[in-house]
């Protein structure tokens, strides 16, 4: 009886995972137009869960994080969403990261009003990525 | 009594190893450690500059820190007891084989004892790990020289 009740206790935690709605925030201040198209292609990326987009001056940010089962693949998942995010803005600079870290920090840079905060922290977080050890 | 004979009395009277129960204990002890290591991992990123890719460092050191401290204390041996090989797969177990060597060997001085035990059980370890990496990086250097794969 007490390993059933553990058992059904247990449930809940496994099933967290199945919720399959994805949250894509996107922060644009100059222009509100531009928001949908990458919207859309996180949106339609079968390999992500969650995006944060910001647009800042002629620089485009993606955080991305990729579903648990294809973590592995990541660098893969950022090339590609790069390439697509990259034919809807041709004149912009475009950088897509799939790293957790990014994540955490752009969801803080979402609510930022300041933007020359924003800026700054876009390019240190860009050198952050850069760092290989 | 002939060997054979004796072999039987022996097989009779061993209580048979609880595999499936050792198995299970290390897997909830190991994957408990990985657990608290994957917490440090998101305490290091979301608190100082460190991304995914550069987080491992100062998580393995920090759980190696951790594992030398309950080592000292007398408590790692109490876990490895229960948990067997998942206290001893994860980086911890490795710091453990460090530090409880250094202070078996503690009476018998600094340089003959703690210098020359210290690496007893970590140092194949260490000189495998060294020379695997040695050549897995020549075989990649290899295969991007001949094109077949990127850095």
């Amino acid at each position: 009886m007490k390993k059933m009740a553990l058992a059904l206790f247990c449930i809940p935690f496994f099933l967290f995972g199945c919720s399959g709605e994805q949250l894509v925030e996107v922060k644009n201040t100059a222009n509100a137009e531009q928001n949908q198209n990458v919207e859309e292609v996180i949106k339609n990326s079968n390999d992500v869960y969650a995006g944060n987009a910001i647009f800042i001056d002629d620089q485009l940010l993606v955080a991305v994080q990729a579903k648990p089962w294809l973590d592995y693949k990541k660098s893969k998942i950022e090339k590609n969403l790069k390439k697509q995010i990259e034919e809807k803005y041709p004149n912009l600079e475009v950088f897509v990261s799939a790293d957790y870290k990014l994540y955490w920090e752009t969801q803080k840079l979402l609510e930022e009003e300041d933007e020359k905060k924003v800026s700054d922290e876009l390019e240190k977080l860009k050198k952050l990525a850069k760092e290989e050890t | 009594m002939d060997q054979q004979q004796y072999q039987q009395i022996e097989d009779q009277i061993t209580p048979p190893t609880p595999y499936f129960k050792n198995v299970i204990k290390a897997f909830l002890v190991g994957g408990l450690i990985c657990t608290i290591g994957h917490a440090i991992t998101y305490f290091y990123i979301i608190f100082f500059d460190f991304t995914e890719t550069t987080v491992g460092n100062p998580t393995a050191a920090t759980m190696v820190f951790i594992a030398m401290i309950l080592t000292g204390l007398g408590l790692y041996r109490k876990l490895g007891q229960f948990a067997g090989a998942g206290s001893a797969v994860p980086v911890t177990g490795f710091s453990n084989a460090v530090v409880s060597a250094a202070i078996e060997h503690k009476t018998e001085g600094l340089v003959l004892g703690v210098g020359g035990n210290i690496f007893k059980l970590a140092g194949s370890v260490i000189v495998f790990g060294v020379a695997s990496a040695f050549f897995v990086a020549l075989i990649k250097l290899i295969l991007v020289t001949m094109g077949v794969v990127e850095w």
